[in-house]
């Protein structure tokens, strides 16, 4: 190793250190306390699959997180791809209107919800107003509005890995199917979807993972009446101090998110992206 | 249908869909604007009139929006300095240093952009409780900068895959000592990414709330941990009024963004 190489080998020094010890010991830590607290042995694991309580968080997890993924998809596929289609002018104030949202706080955006579908909230009175319906709706501290927050969170995030990927298609494709006299329903089913599966696969894989470790927003959308994973460990960390429970289902979530990453590594561009920096 | 009406509905309908959902993701942020203006003591949109009293309530000390707001500036300050610091040093190391560990290095330390955060919160709980650090400045700001990381290491990386690496071997060959070419040719030449990374960091910092709520609870309120508080406790206006603050604040960021972002391409053609 020349004296060069070994300053930019101590250049790393600080980063690593700060995070092997701040980061990663203390999640390794979580991982064995699974394991050792109240007492030592699986015990935390048998009472995550026995308990009807935390199974009836997993499954509120498990199809909150399906349905916003699949919404997310499709409704941000459809921006994704008229952005792709605007001209230059047009694309400035839709992408505005993507980042304004990305940007601000995810709590902002979480109230800004509930004063619009509270029970006597914006969208509320002016449904009952216009006599369009009797009584108010039951928009939120229901699944229906957590949903609803977290697709509106997730979007910006879906269109712009979608927006990215969908204008790296080479547009002469598009031409020749068109050449060739393919209808534009055609074009977009058999050549711009086919096209456009990596960058969904990703988009989704990102989707399902923010979604199955969300905390803010089921939280405040659902008010503890939609309970999910990371509600519920934060629940047993704060008020009930079950340690056991909490990390063994701290554990379990890694799990799944590693093995979900495990299945997006063997995606080529996105091994490329974490492994970049040099070109 | 004629085919002329059927081509318009191909066309005029992905675009309709398009811009309806646009406007489901920009116009319910805008809905905290009327909100904040309003004449009650209460969450509705302003009856009779308007009214500031709201933003006027932001300024006084005792409702605890000002302590907040220093006390989350405060915090992001630190932790972007000493994330972009660090992140720096990283970044530069790895480009010249190629192998195995820079590459393994580099995926731990991105990866609090995909571990649940909340898995996080709980390994540093209990970290935090056994050395004293929980509830205090360095506490906070230290969870700051490694959550901070990730997004410093990716924009300044971006700049470095865009040196030349001849310049360095020219300084190499120019006898120049290992610290000479760090700092005073590598380092000037990644500015821009670095100035974006401390900016990430800083944003990081001031919006983190997941870890921060398991950190924290009377000594050190920062303002997002002080907007979960309020959201839950009552739906009071003057949460609208910061709400407005910040929207505020983004829009211009944004606007400012995207127009230095045109005249430096504009001059660079």
């Amino acid at each position: 190793m020349t004296s060069f190489q070994r300053w930019a080998f101590c250049l790393t020094v600080p980063a690593a250190l700060l995070t092997l010890c701040l980061y990663v010991l203390p999640i390794l830590q979580v991982l064995a306390l699974s394991f050792t607290e109240p007492t030592f042995g699986i015990g935390n694991y048998v009472a995550l699959f026995q308990n009807a309580a935390i199974g009836r968080v997993v499954r509120t997890t498990v199809f909150v997180s399906a349905v916003t993924t699949a919404l997310t998809i499709v409704m941000s596929y459809a921006v994704a791809f008229a952005l792709v289609h605007m001209p230059p002018a047009q694309r400035r104030v839709a992408l505005f209107m993507v980042m304004v949202p990305f940007w601000i706080s995810v709590l902002v955006r979480a109230f800004a919800w509930i004063t619009i579908l509270r029970r006597n909230g914006v969208l509320n009175s002016a449904l009952v107003g216009s006599g369009a319906v009797g009584e108010p709706l039951e928009l939120v501290y229901n699944q229906f509005g957590v949903i609803v927050g977290m697709v509106h969170y997730m979007m910006p995030f879906a269109i712009m890995l979608l927006y990215a990927n969908l204008s790296e298609i080479d547009h002469r494709i598009i031409q020749a199917a068109r050449s060739l006299g393919a209808r534009p329903v055609t074009i977009f089913f058999r050549v711009w979807v086919p096209l456009s599966m990596p960058g969904l696969a990703i988009a989704s894989l990102f989707i399902v993972i923010f979604s199955l470790g969300f905390l803010v927003t089921p939280a405040i959308l659902g008010a503890g009446r939609v309970l999910m994973v990371a509600e519920y460990i934060s629940v047993q960390i704060s008020s009930t101090l079950r340690w056991g429970v909490a990390t063994a289902l701290s554990t379990m979530l890694l799990l799944v998110v590693g093995a979900l990453i495990a299945l997006a590594m063997r995606s080529p561009a996105l091994r490329a992206a974490f492994e970049g920096g040099r070109k | 249908m004629t085919p002329r009406t059927r081509r318009l509905l191909e066309r005029a309908l992905p675009k309709l869909l398009a811009w309806l959902l646009l406007a489901f993701l920009f116009v319910p942020v805008l809905v905290v604007i009327p909100v904040a203006l309003t004449d009650r003591d209460y969450l509705s949109l302003p009856n009779n009139g308007i009214s500031f009293d709201h933003f006027a309530a932001l300024a006084n000390w005792r409702a605890g929006w000002m302590p907040s707001i220093l006390t989350s500036l405060g915090i992001a300050v630190a932790s972007s300095i000493v994330a972009t610091g660090v992140s720096a040093a990283f970044a530069m190391g790895a480009w010249v240093y190629v192998g195995r560990w820079p590459t393994i290095l580099r995926i731990v330390l991105l990866s609090p952009l995909i571990v649940p955060p909340i898995i996080y919160a709980v390994g540093m709980v209990r970290l935090w409780s056994k050395l004293g650090l929980l509830d205090t400045w360095l506490g906070v700001t230290i969870v700051h900068v490694i959550l901070a990381i990730p997004l410093a290491v990716l924009a300044i990386g971006a700049s470095l895959s865009n040196l030349d690496p001849r310049l360095v071997q020219a300084a190499r060959s120019l006898g120049a000592r290992p610290a000479t070419i760090f700092g005073r040719v590598i380092l000037p030449n990644i500015v821009p990414g670095t100035v974006a990374g401390a900016i990430l960091a800083f944003i990081v910092s001031w919006d983190e709330i997941t870890v921060t709520l398991f950190i924290t609870s009377r000594g050190i309120v920062t303002l997002p941990r002080k907007i979960w508080t309020s959201i839950a406790d009552a739906v009071d206006p003057a949460l609208a009024a910061i709400a407005t603050v910040m929207l505020a604040v983004t829009i211009v960021g944004l606007i400012l963004r995207m127009t230095v972002w045109e005249r430096i391409a504009q001059r660079r053609s």
